[in-house]
């Protein structure tokens, strides 16, 4: 037995609380040990004086005096726990702590290890290689950017529909006030124009990705607007 | 007797004839609608610099040119009798609005206008019908626009922002780009020609679906084409300056000052 745990025993022998076995190694320690059985000695002699003195306890004569003196050392206990806490070094960081660490891991652990790094980087690339090869065998999918412009030109000219329906609506109201040489120049320019929408439009059928036709067809379809908006005023 | 003189025949010379055709000629041409015609409005204002002139037209010819003077004059032609043309000053401004003017007075017809103003002057004019004709500016804007037919010319230009846009008819540009300075020209079915010195610097961004695009000396092998040469985009010198030109059925050309 060491002295640890002969310490730890001490006790449970002084109260009576030991097993034979426990009490006859604790006693030939405490034969050869004279730290623990100095130990047992202190602690039997505050046993023995407590059950001697029960009941005899007088408070102190300035209650108030000593409780503020023992709270003044745990408060300056306290500060210098602080103290120490703040000039130690930091706390190691997640990556250092990790890297500081040592591993011992058996045969089957490490086998089962390199499994599974394996299967995890061989799947990664599976579905890597996958989506690629859909990417490059149906071109631009839904979600591509290109689409997404394309459903931006549906919807921009949807929009821009809406704004030319409302416009010649107050064109056509106001036209009637209109002099003859007026009313011919607009329905001609009115075609024009249309005739230019028309033909990004068709362009933009043969090739729904030609930028160059998306930009026009919204600048014609801008100023289509803007003349209707300049003449509904008329 | 009396009846016997209604029959009697009369007999008139070939002086008196001629002098009642004259007479009668006379009295018509004076009386007709076109002797009405043609109204004249002209009005001065003084001019600091800076000073801008708006001008909204519905149709006619309109023309503005600088003079060195610190005035500006306008001069109106007006077809129809019942038009009104009231040019007002507003600080800085000269704003002359026909639209606004005519309202309720149904068709004013043509009111042609003659605008002189300080070489320094920002001009912005738009009309529905008509050419815009501008020359010798050298404010901070011009900006012409005709909603519908007309033709734009601009001369002598040396603005830092320029817009020129027109549906039928060409735009002609005659002038320097300005370091930093935007310049827009747009027509639906128009030729466009812009005519720079050879050292201008700017960055041009033209597209017209005719694939007419001639850029003569100012062609560079950084120039961009895109849409099988539908439109170029590229810099020319610095590209300090932003230059824009777009026709829809026209052709677009470059030329050397």
């Amino acid at each position: 037995m060491n002295c640890e745990k002969c310490q730890d025993l001490i006790g449970d022998l002084v109260d009576g609380g030991l097993s034979r076995e426990d009490e006859s190694t604790l006693s030939l320690h405490l034969e050869e040990c004279l730290a623990c059985a100095d130990v047992r000695n202190d602690l039997e002699s505050i046993v023995a004086f407590c059950r001697n003195h029960r009941g005899e306890y007088s408070a102190p004569p300035n209650a108030d005096a000593l409780w503020l003196r023992i709270r003044n050392v745990i408060e300056a206990e306290t500060q210098l726990a602080a103290k120490a806490a703040s000039t130690r070094p930091p706390a190691k960081s997640f990556w250092s702590g990790w890297m500081s660490r040592s591993w011992e891991l058996s045969m089957p652990q490490l086998a089962a290890s390199a499994a599974a790094i394996i299967l995890v980087v061989s799947l990664g690339t599976t579905v890597g290689l996958r989506r690629w090869d859909n990417a490059r065998a149906t071109g631009p999918v839904a979600s591509s950017p290109r689409s997404e412009a394309g459903t931006g030109v549906r919807d921009r000219m949807w929009q821009q529909q809406q704004a030319i329906n409302y416009w010649n609506q107050r064109v056509e109201t106001n036209k009637v006030r209109w002099n003859q040489g007026m009313r011919d120049t607009f329905e001609r320019n009115l075609k024009v124009i249309d005739q230019a929408v028309n033909d990004s439009l068709n362009e933009l059928n043969r090739d729904p990705h030609d930028e160059v036709s998306e930009e026009m067809l919204n600048a014609a379809l801008n100023e289509k607007l803007a003349l209707l908006r300049e003449f509904s005023d008329l | 007797m009396s009846i016997r003189l209604l029959f009697t025949p009369l007999r008139f010379s070939g002086a008196q004839i001629f002098s009642t055709v004259v007479v009668f000629a006379v009295l018509y041409s004076f009386s007709s609608p076109a002797a009405h015609a043609q109204n004249r409005v002209s009005k001065r204002f003084p001019a600091g610099k800076n000073v801008r002139v708006e001008l909204k037209n519905i149709s006619g010819t309109i023309t503005v040119e600088s003079w060195n003077r610190d005035e500006i004059k306008i001069t109106a032609s007006l077809e129809a009798p019942n038009a009104n043309v009231s040019p007002k000053l507003m600080g800085e401004c000269v704003s002359i609005d026909v639209m606004g003017d005519n309202r309720g007075r149904g068709d004013v017809g043509d009111v042609n206008f003659k605008v002189q103003v300080p070489q320094d002057s920002s001009v912005d004019i738009e009309t529905r019908r008509g050419d815009i004709t501008v020359s010798n500016i050298r404010g901070a804007l011009v900006r012409a626009h005709i909603s519908t037919e007309g033709d734009i010319t601009l001369s002598g230009i040396s603005a830092t922002q320029v817009l020129a846009q027109n549906t039928i008819g060409d735009i002609f540009f005659d002038g320097g780009f300005s370091r930093g300075g935007t310049y827009q020209f747009q027509s639906t079915k128009g030729n466009i020609s812009v005519r720079i010195p050879s050292d201008s610097a700017f960055r041009l961004v033209a597209a017209a679906p005719t694939k007419k695009i001639a850029l003569g000396e100012f062609w560079n092998n950084g120039f961009k084409t895109l849409g099988d040469g539908r439109k170029f985009v590229g810099d020319v010198g610095d590209g300090r300056s932003s230059v824009i030109v777009t026709t829809f059925q026209g052709s677009i050309t470059f030329l050397r000052r």
